[in-house]
C-alpha cells in the first residue's frame, strides 16, 4: 500500500492509524484454537484409520496426508488470525477488526447497542479467556471480540452497558 | 414533541384492566384455515383412491378435532394493556405469556383474509423489534375493535402527539377511537398493476407451459378428472406469484393520518391495512425491473424492523410502497417518506475502473452517494436497484475485504439497519472506502443527535435535523483514489 497523504490510511487493516488505538486479543487464544483445530483433526484422521483397517486402499492414507497438510496450514493460518484480532474504543464507538484471507472491519456506535454477550465455552474458561460480543438491532453487524482475560472482558462488558445506556435510544 | 415525550415518559398508573379474548368465532375462522391445509395436504391422489364417501368422512373427523382444538386454545388466549405493555397469553400445552413493550413497536397491520371479511373480522399483527417473527397476531378481532386496539396501541407507542392526552388506565379510551382525518396520498390503477405483473418473466413463459400441458393431453388422449385436477395445481404453482401480486396488491391506497403517519391499504381477497409511523422506516429501495423499462415503471418497497425474515422473499411480507408507478409518483412518495430526498437529484459516483475486472458488465451502473440525510447505493445491471437508508437509522458501518479485492485495492462497504437489508457500497476504492465508512459513521451520530439522553428515549430522530457536513468532507470521499 502506497497511499501519498499521511491522514489517508496505509493498509487495509489499520485504518485512522494516528486517531484510534488498537488492542490485541491475548495470544492465549492460540492455543485455545490450536487445541480445538487438532482434536478435530485427530478425530478425523481415527475416523480414516478406522476406514484404512477395515478396508485397505492407498485412498485412506491419501486423505490422511491431506488432513494433517490442511491441519497443519490451518494452524498457521490460525497463529496469524488472532494475531489480526483486534478491537479499538472510540468516544462513540466500537472498532472491531479481524480476518486475514477476508479482512472485516465492523464500527458500531454504542448508542445502537442492545445487549452484550460475555460468553465462555469449557477449552476458554480453562485457559481464563472470555469472549464479549455486542449486538445491535441490526442482525448483519459483527462486532466479536474473543480471547479476552476475564478481568478485562468484564471491564469491557460493564463499560459498553454504561456507555450504552448513557447513550441509549429507540431505533 | 418533547412535551408529549416527557408526559409519556412519566410513570403511569398502572390499574389491572381485565383480560380481554378475541372473538367468539375466532376458533371456526382458525379451523376452516386448517381444514383448507388438510384437503390441500391430503390431495387429489387421495381422493381418487379412497372415493368421495371416506374422504369427505375423514376431512369431517379431522375439522371436528381442530375445531375443538382451536375452541379450547381459544379458552386460553387472551390479551391486556398494562402500562405501556400488551401482555398476551396464549397456549395450550405450552403456556406463553408475553410482554410487548410498546416503545418498541414499529408498525401495526390490520389484516383481513377473506372469511375474516365475510364475518366482519379482522387480525392485528404488531411488528415489534427483536421478534424473529411477527409478534403476536391477534386473531379475530371485531374490525371496529382491532382499529380501537390500532389507535391505542400507536398513541401508547409515543411517537404521537395523542401520546400525551390518551391515559392508559382509563379503559374509556379504547372505545371512542373515532377514524383519523386522514389525506390520501396516491391510489395505484388496478389496469397498471395486472399490466405490471403481466410483464414478468413467470407471465411471459405462461403460453409456454400450456403448450406443453395441451400437447401431452393431445399425444396421451387421457383426460380424467384427477388429472386435470393435478396438472391444474402443478400450473398454480408456476402461475401462483404474478396472480398472488395482483390479489394482494389491488386497489393499492396510501395515505397519510393526522399524525403523519403512513397508512398502506391494499389486497382483494386479504385486505391489509398498515400504519407506519415514518421515522420508523429503515430503509426505501426503489426497483426498475427490466421488462417494465418500457413503460419506466418502478416498484418502491419500506423496509422496517422487525419485519419477519428479511430473507424470504414469499409475498407474505407486507413491505410495499408502491407496487407500481411511474417516476413522477415515485419521486413524490419518496419525498413524502423521506422528507427531503429527491429521487432525481441523488448524484452517485460510480467504483474506480479497475473494479472492471469484478464486474466486467455491470460497472457503471454501481454507484455511492451521500446526500445530506441519507445514503444512497445503486446496482443492477438488467434489474436495477437503489437504495437509500437514512443515517439515523444506520445500526453499524462495516468494512470488508476479500483476497481479489485486496489485489485490485478495493473494499466493500456495508451500512447496516434494522430492517435487514443493509446499504453496499461495491468495491470502492480502499481509501475512499476508509472515509466512507468513517462519514457514514460521522453522519449518524449527527443524525441520532448531538446529546444523549441519559433518561431513556431520545426524541425521535427524524425530527432533529441533521447538521450540514461541511463541504471539505462531503468532498474528500469523492476524490479518485491514489492510482
Amino acid at each position: 500500500m502506497t497511499e501519498p497523504p499521511a491522514s489517508a490510511p496505509t493498509s487495509a487493516l489499520e485504518p485512522w492509524p494516528d486517531a484510534v488505538e488498537w488492542r490485541r486479543v491475548s495470544p492465549k487464544l492460540i492455543t485455545v484454537e490450536l487445541i480445538a483445530r487438532i482434536t478435530f483433526s485427530v478425530v478425523l484422521l481415527a475416523a480414516l484409520l478406522i476406514g484404512w483397517i477395515v478396508a485397505e486402499h492407498w485412498l485412506w492414507l491419501a486423505a490422511m496426508a491431506a488432513v494433517v497438510v490442511l491441519a497443519v496450514w490451518r494452524a498457521i493460518i490460525t497463529v496469524r488470525a488472532v494475531k489480526a484480532w483486534g478491537y479499538a474504543e472510540r468516544d462513540q464507538d466500537l472498532l472491531v477488526r479481524h480476518g486475514l484471507l477476508i479482512r472485516r472491519l465492523s464500527i458500531v456506535p454504542y448508542a445502537r447497542m442492545q445487549y452484550v454477550d460475555v460468553t465462555a465455552g469449557p477449552l476458554e474458561r480453562s485457559f481464563g479467556l472470555a469472549t464479549v460480543q455486542l449486538h445491535t438491532a441490526a442482525a448483519a453487524s459483527d462486532a466479536r471480540v474473543p480471547g479476552l482475560p476475564p478481568a478485562e472482558a468484564a471491564r469491557l462488558r460493564d463499560r459498553l452497558t454504561a456507555l450504552g445506556e448513557d447513550r441509549a435510544e429507540g431505533l | 414533541m418533547t412535551a408529549a415525550d416527557a408526559a409519556a415518559r412519566q410513570p403511569q398508573p398502572v390499574q389491572d384492566e381485565p383480560r380481554r379474548r378475541l372473538h367468539p368465532l375466532s376458533p371456526l375462522l382458525h379451523g376452516a384455515k386448517s381444514i383448507a391445509i388438510i384437503v390441500a395436504a391430503l390431495s387429489w391422489q387421495t381422493l381418487s383412491q379412497v372415493g368421495l364417501e371416506r374422504f369427505a368422512l375423514v376431512v369431517a373427523v379431522l375439522a371436528i378435532g381442530v375445531v375443538i382444538f382451536s375452541v379450547v386454545g381459544w379458552l386460553n388466549t387472551g390479551y391486556h394493556l398494562v402500562g405501556r405493555e400488551l401482555r398476551i397469553q396464549d397456549g395450550l400445552l405450552w403456556r406463553r405469556n408475553r410482554a410487548i413493550p410498546l416503545e418498541r413497536l414499529q408498525a401495526v397491520e390490520l389484516r383481513r383474509p377473506l372469511l375474516a371479511q365475510l364475518t366482519g373480522l379482522a387480525e392485528l399483527r404488531l411488528e415489534v423489534v427483536g421478534g424473529g417473527k411477527t409478534e403476536a397476531p391477534l386473531a379475530y378481532l371485531t374490525v371496529r375493535d382491532a382499529a380501537a386496539l390500532r389507535e391505542r396501541l400507536l398513541a401508547l407507542a409515543g411517537r404521537t402527539r395523542a401520546a400525551g392526552s390518551v391515559p392508559t388506565s382509563d379503559p374509556a379510551a379504547a372505545v371512542p377511537a373515532a377514524p383519523a382525518v386522514e389525506r390520501p396520498l396516491l391510489r395505484v390503477r388496478n389496469q397498471d398493476l395486472v399490466i405490471s405483473q403481466l410483464l414478468t418473466p413467470q407471465a411471459f413463459f405462461l403460453p409456454l407451459g400450456v403448450a406443453f400441458v395441451v400437447m401431452q393431453f393431445v399425444l396421451e388422449g387421457s383426460w380424467t378428472f384427477v388429472g386435470i385436477a393435478s396438472t391444474f395445481t402443478a400450473m398454480a404453482g408456476v402461475l401462483l406469484q404474478p396472480i398472488r401480486r395482483v390479489l394482494q396488491d389491488w386497489d393499492f391506497r396510501l395515505a397519510q393520518d393526522a399524525d403523519g403517519r403512513l397508512v398502506v391499504r391494499y389486497g382483494l381477497l386479504e385486505t391489509r391495512s398498515q400504519v407506519v409511523p415514518l421515522n420508523r422506516v429503515q430503509s426505501v429501495g426503489v426497483t426498475w425491473p427490466l421488462l417494465w423499462r418500457a413503460k419506466h415503471w418502478m416498484h418502491l418497497r419500506l423496509d422496517i424492523a422487525g419485519f419477519a425474515n428479511p430473507e424470504s422473499r414469499g409475498g407474505k411480507r407486507s413491505d410495499r410502497l408502491l407496487p407500481v408507478g411511474d417516476l413522477p409518483t415515485g419521486r413524490a412518495l419518496v419525498f413524502q417518506v423521506l422528507p427531503g430526498v429527491d429521487l432525481l437529484a441523488l448524484r452517485t459516483f460510480p467504483p474506480p475502473d479497475r473494479a472492471r475486472w469484478l464486474h466486467p458488465f455491470a460497472l457503471r451502473y454501481f454507484g455511492v452517494g451521500l446526500t445530506d440525510d441519507v445514503f444512497v447505493t445503486r446496482w443492477g445491471l438488467l434489474t436495477r436497484e437503489l437504495s437509500l437508508v437514512p443515517y439515523a437509522r444506520l445500526q453499524s458501518v462495516r468494512v470488508i475485504q476479500g483476497p481479489i479485492q485486496r489485489l485490485l485495492r478495493l473494499a466493500t462497504v456495508y451500512a447496516d439497519t434494522a430492517g435487514g437489508r443493509s446499504g453496499v457500497a461495491h468495491d470502492r476504492d480502499v481509501a475512499d472506502a476508509w472515509v466512507l465508512a468513517d462519514q457514514l459513521s460521522v453522519r449518524a451520530r449527527l443524525a441520532r443527535g448531538p446529546a444523549p439522553l441519559s433518561t431513556g428515549r431520545a426524541a425521535p430522530p427524524a425530527a432533529v435535523p441533521a447538521p450540514a457536513p461541511s463541504p471539505s468532507d462531503e468532498s474528500a470521499w469523492q476524490r479518485p483514489g491514489p492510482a
